[in-house]
């Protein structure tokens, strides 16, 4: 009896740990528009319900992605990036999700040049035969980027006395 | 248009390593339009190069700007202003571009962020080919508006050789046989006849036999 309780606790207590872990990545999250149930009100419901660890960008195609997109949300406070793209064969602009694609394998190669992980960034293609709604994909990508460890390019506030919080330096600013 | 990609990360990271304040610095002109040196491109450059520098746990400050053209002085020289704020540009322009920058703020190093590649003509979106080698005497007109410099792998000006298969080159597969696209367009003109002439070695001294060249306009001086 003991035996069989043991190895459930210990996968709950894994569960609960990689739960815990999860919460503290942030996810940015690109989607198209055309994914059931991703409007507005569902789009600011899903951002209170996740709190800081996720930020939502509906984009009109995912063809408007672009890798200046993804690279700024890791730069800046994205431990990962990732974009929801229609079914294959049903982008309304016919080829936004094949291009989509590229440009995340694109960016996949430039920060894998620096060492990030390539798992930081993808894309995820909706079901054409059961599309799924926002929430569900966001909790299904919250929960896949929820096993990477925190991104080394965050500068993460240090907690204690005597530590000031580091204020976010001026390197980001453009020159014009 | 001139065509141009970028360097490995790991080069461009080595090239910037001894400096604190690095400004990375895109051209509007060719190296947009190839993809390469745009005002996207600089920004995926300079975020990139942040991201490396914080995991590497160095302060580096690095910022972006994106010029019109970087081989006209009258837009290099709207760096004047910002230019004091940094120990090293890293350049997305061509290499005109980054010799353009470098002659007028000879105080700073100026490194290349591109190899620049060829003069070529954009076949496709994302593809482009090299067309034109600028030797400065152009002969296209005798050959149907084909380059069998910049086209024919051997540089044939009395071609076909003995190693075009099914309008390809023998060298590979995947390139056009030049003298199979001459013969091919001066057949539609009915101009087969101008192959019967025999045209002399190249005078390449046109090119850069005498050196770098130059083209000097008084009309258009001021």
């Amino acid at each position: 009896m003991e035996s069989r309780v043991i190895p459930d606790t210990k996968a709950q207590a894994g569960k609960q740990t990689r739960m815990t872990q999860a919460r503290k990545r942030t996810l940015a999250l690109f989607y198209c528009q055309n994914t059931p149930e991703s409007g507005e009100a569902q789009r600011q419901a899903l951002e209170k319900r996740y709190a800081s660890r996720l930020k939502l960008f509906p984009i009109p195609c995912s063809g408007r992605l672009d890798p200046l997109h993804l690279l700024k949300a890791l730069e800046e406070f994205a431990d990962a990036a990732y974009v929801i793209a229609c079914p294959e064969g049903a982008c309304r602009y016919f080829e936004g999700n094949l291009r989509a694609t590229k440009r995340v394998d694109r960016t996949a190669q430039t920060i894998a040049q620096i060492g990030l992980e390539k798992e930081r960034v993808g894309i995820v293609a909706n079901s054409k035969e059961n599309p799924k709604p926002l929430a569900k994909l966001a909790e299904e990508i919250l929960d896949r980027t929820g096993e990477l460890r925190p991104s080394p390019v965050l500068e993460r506030p240090r907690r204690g006395k005597g530590t000031k919080e580091k204020k976010d330096d001026h390197s980001r600013k453009k020159t014009h | 248009m001139i065509t141009a990609e970028r360097k490995p990360i790991d080069e461009i990271m080595a090239m910037i390593a001894p400096y604190k304040r690095v400004l990375v610095l895109g051209c509007g002109s060719c190296v947009a339009e190839c993809a390469a040196g745009g005002e996207k491109e600089t920004g995926m450059l300079a975020s990139t190069l942040r991201m490396a520098n914080k995991m590497e746990g160095k302060e580096v400050l690095i910022q972006e700007k994106t010029l019109d053209r970087q081989c006209v002085k009258d837009f290099v020289i709207l760096l004047d202003d910002v230019i004091g704020q940094y120990d090293a540009v890293l350049s997305l322009g061509c290499g005109a571009g980054v010799q353009a920058v470098a002659e007028m703020f000879s105080e700073l190093p100026i490194l290349p962020a591109l190899n620049t590649e060829f003069l070529g003509e954009t076949r496709e979106q994302g593809y482009w080919v090299e067309n034109c080698l600028g030797c400065g005497d152009c002969m296209l007109h005798f050959f149907g508006g084909v380059c069998p410099l910049a086209r024919c792998s051997k540089q044939l000006l009395n071609g076909p050789c003995g190693g075009s298969r099914d309008g390809k080159c023998e060298i590979n597969p995947e390139v056009p046989c030049a003298w199979q696209a001459i013969i091919d367009r001066l057949e539609r003109f009915e101009a087969l006849d101008r192959l019967e002439q025999i045209y002399p070695p190249k005078d390449w001294s046109r090119k850069q036999g005498g050196g770098p060249r130059k083209i000097m306009r008084e009309d258009q001086q001021r």
